[in-house]
């Protein structure tokens, strides 16, 4: 009986189609304006993104084309490295990881309270040993998907000149007289901290103290977050601040 | 005897219309609302046993057909491909039509009862109302193979296509879902 009963409520459900054509409309009315909106959102979405997305790919163009992409770069670099002060290294420690560390000034004695001010340098390497390695990790690290933007870049090779008188040659006056160089075609540039710590250690070299003062102070006073922080103030102690 | 919904199947679509309804051409989809609205509206009114909700339900099918035309891959009728859009959407309509159901019980409205036979139609309404509502007991599951084997009176193969399950997940969960019906309508005290 059970099963008679279910099957005469199964056709009763079946048989249950009492759905107007009025409401029928109505609902066709609602879908095809559904679709409308969708169109809509879809056509006003792609007004907004295509112009973006057009001008980005037209700037990207101009600026691998015209070389200013690698300036623009240097200088994102730059300004992630000064409003992102790190404890005891760069900000920028991608970039800035891979450069050479600098020398004790060569006019200081290398005795124990300058080894407490700049332990990092104790730990590593004698610079004679390191600028070729150094350099060459500098290309590796600055290749973008092309492999050759450390080459393309005229300020690299500058800093390569300047890197090579400070480190193999030791000699503080051409050193200082490229790193300027080296500042002057890049005063934003990415490894711009470091020419300006490593210039000041060739004017510490030459014995111009009081302009050795000058280029340590903002390292001093942490205008560089920690960056050589500990170093300059020790250098700066040492002589005669 | 060829029923309504066989015909439906049998109508192979258009070789351009699944591909407009992909570029969401509001004429394609128009074009498939006027020949397989009743079915989906059918579907959707035995499924969820609410008029209203049925609806919202329709409405949603039609306007996901374009996106949901992407996955259609032409193994069968687009009618079938409405129901398990149908299908796959039922879930949460399904909740609402409770929800409504139990409104309406609690403010004692009751379906009208016109027609040739007052007597007739009346036993009838009472039978469909009982047994949605017996569904409305059962997992969705259980209940969507239930309505279209039972109700829509499809086979158990292309309900398990249009549920995306294996037939004889299909069969278990009709087989309960029976049993669970026979046993709640008993407990109404139906006779």
């Amino acid at each position: 009986m059970n099963e008679d009963l279910l099957a005469e409520a199964t056709r009763a459900l079946r048989e249950t189609d009492d759905v107007s054509e009025l409401e029928a409309r109505a609902t066709r009315a609602r879908v095809m304006s559904g679709l409308h909106q969708t169109r809509v959102k879809h056509r006003t979405r792609y007004a907004f993104l295509l112009p973006i997305a057009a001008t980005f790919v037209a700037a990207s163009a101009w600026g691998a084309a015209s070389g200013k992409a690698q300036l623009v770069w240097a200088s994102i670099e730059r300004i992630a490295h000064h409003s992102k002060p790190a404890p005891s290294s760069p900000a920028s420690a991608g970039a800035l990881r891979s450069l050479p560390r600098a020398a004790p000034p060569a006019a200081l004695a290398p005795d124990e309270s300058e080894q407490r001010a700049a332990p990092a340098e104790a730990l590593t390497p004698t610079p004679a040993a390191r600028p070729v390695a150094s350099a060459a990790a500098l290309t590796h690290k600055s290749d973008g998907p092309g492999g050759t933007r450390a080459e393309a870049d005229p300020t690299f090779a500058l800093y390569r000149a300047a890197h090579t008188a400070h480190f193999v040659d030791h000699d503080p006056a051409r050193a200082l007289a490229a790193w300027d160089a080296y500042l002057a075609a890049a005063p934003h540039g990415a490894f711009a901290p470091e020419a300006e710590y490593n210039r000041a250690l060739s004017l510490v070299r030459l014995g111009r103290n009081s302009e050795a003062e000058s280029a340590l102070a903002p390292f001093a006073n942490g205008a560089y977050g920690g960056y050589r922080q500990a170093e300059a103030q020790a250098l700066l102690e040492r002589i005669g601040h | 005897m060829v029923t309504e919904q066989a015909l439906g199947d049998i109508a192979e679509p258009e070789d351009g219309l699944v591909s407009r309804l992909r570029r969401a051409e509001p004429a394609a989809v128009a074009e498939v609302y006027d020949a397989h609205h009743a079915a989906v509206r059918a579907f959707a009114k035995r499924l969820l046993g609410d008029a209203a909700t049925a609806e919202d339900l329709v409405h949603e099918v039609f306007v996901s057909l374009p996106k949901a035309s992407r996955n259609f891959r032409g193994d069968a009728s687009i009618r079938t491909f409405l129901i398990s859009i149908a299908v796959n959407h039922a879930r949460h309509h399904v909740r609402a039509a409770q929800r409504r159901r139990r409104a309406i019980a609690a403010y004692g409205e009751l379906p009208s009862a016109e027609s040739k036979d007052p007597e007739h139609e009346a036993r009838r309404k009472e039978l469909a109302a009982l047994l949605t509502q017996a569904l409305d007991a059962l997992p969705i599951d259980q209940r969507i193979a239930f309505v279209l084997c039972e109700v829509e009176e499809r086979t158990a193969g292309e309900a398990a296509a249009i549920v995306g399950a294996p037939e004889a997940t299909l069969r278990t969960r009709l087989f309960h879902a029976k049993k669970k019906l026979r046993s709640a309508l008993e407990s109404e005290g139906v006779r």
